[in-house]
């Protein structure tokens, strides 16, 4: 396989990772399609230095991460290299279909949008049920240290649900 | 809510997602194409020609003050050597800038890449601090002795004051551009341009990676 239909396999299979975190730090739908293509761009600037010793998943999570959190300074130079294109590269099916968990959903994307940027990356590989010791590996961080962050922000999260539910 | 309860309405999301996202494979391979050759092409000039304007200018400086050396008046020469020395310091900051930037890697810990970033672009209130505190040598570069002894003690007075007060606020200022003080109305006034946006932004991350170091 060459190192194009690879990268574009590793992409297909992680896909959901590159969306939601787009999701998580851009509200704007135009935004988010750029922040998309800069995290496909900084993956594929990256993916030649690949080692293999993280897994796909993980090296994904740091660089998305790294990429959507440092996308307020580069707005000036992401306006400079704004794709021609106006397609997305990650687009959602409407299946307009509606359950009693979509208003929790959004509710949770809400909160979520509303954290801090390292507290937002942290609950969601919290979400993503990354273990610990791997949330501590993508974020730098000692697992004492994220038990204490996740226990604080998930405190956080769940007082906000209450308060809507009430 | 429980624990569970959000771990699972986040595995909803995520099935979700998994029925209904897709992947534009054609563009995908486009868009990295144009724009990886787009980044190279558009990133560093732009710093790569403030250095060489800066350097031009500090060359051409340097050049007046050696030329000039024995027949300017002293004002100019030291005028122009502390205008010089925090050019040179503005141009070696900038270059600090374009090593950090070589150094970080997108796929490091998050932490460690964001303060990295941070730092870079907080550093570049040092180029402001820098330029503000060239302030009075602009107000005594063109003095000559013998033009002082010729003045008026009023035209003296006036230049002395002027001096001082262009001293004064280039030490105010070099002491009190810092984020602590972002939020000031005459910090606003100065960076308010949209330009400084993300210079602001930076210094509140860098203040967030510093408490996250920090084990609760």
């Amino acid at each position: 396989m060459n190192p194009t239909d690879l990268f574009l396999a590793v992409l297909q299979a992680n896909k959901g990772i590159i969306y939601k975190i787009a999701h998580s730090y851009c509200q704007e739908a135009e935004d988010r399609k750029d922040l998309v293509q800069e995290i496909i761009v900084q993956l594929w600037r990256s993916f030649n230095s690949y080692t293999g010793e993280a897994k796909y998943s993980t090296w994904i999570y740091r660089i998305a991460l790294n990429v959507a959190i440092s996308f307020h300074r580069k707005r000036t130079r992401r306006k400079q290299v704004s794709n021609p294109l106006s397609e997305e590269i990650l687009q959602l099916v409407d299946t307009n279909v509606k359950d009693d968990t979509s208003e929790d959903i959004s509710l949770l994307q809400r909160f979520i949008a509303e954290l801090r940027e390292l507290d937002k990356a942290v609950m969601l590989l919290y979400l993503e049920e990354k273990s610990y010791r791997e949330i501590g590996n993508i974020m730098g961080l000692s697992e004492t240290n994220v038990a204490t962050k996740i226990a604080r922000i998930k405190g956080g999260l769940k007082q906000k649900f209450s308060s809507v539910k009430k | 809510m429980e624990d569970k309860e959000l771990i699972h309405l986040w595995k909803s999301y995520d099935q979700k997602l998994e029925e209904t996202l897709l992947l534009n494979r054609e563009l995908a391979t486009d868009i990295t194409r144009i724009k990886v050759q787009r980044f190279m092409v558009s990133m560093k000039p732009v710093k790569i020609f403030a250095i060489f304007i800066g350097l031009c200018w500090v060359a051409f400086v340097d050049m007046l003050i050696v030329r000039l050396l024995h027949s300017a008046s002293p004002f100019f020469l030291v005028s122009a050597g502390i205008q010089v020395l925090l050019t040179k310091l503005a141009i070696g900051i900038y270059i600090y800038q374009l090593i950090l930037v070589q150094q970080v890697d997108i796929d490091g810990p998050v932490l460690a890449v964001q303060e990295k970033l941070s730092r870079l672009k907080s550093s570049t209130l040092w180029v402001a601090r820098l330029l503000f505190l060239q302030l009075p040598v602009w107000t005594t570069f063109y003095l000559s002795e013998a033009g002082l002894l010729q003045a008026g003690t009023l035209l003296v007075l006036i230049q002395l004051l002027v001096t001082v007060a262009f001293t004064s606020l280039a030490v105010w200022l070099f002491f009190n551009i810092r984020y602590e003080n972002r939020d000031k109305k005459w910090f606003r006034l100065i960076f308010g341009g949209r330009e400084w946006d993300p210079i602001i932004r930076s210094m509140e991350l860098l203040g967030q990676v510093r408490g996250y170091k920090v084990e609760e």
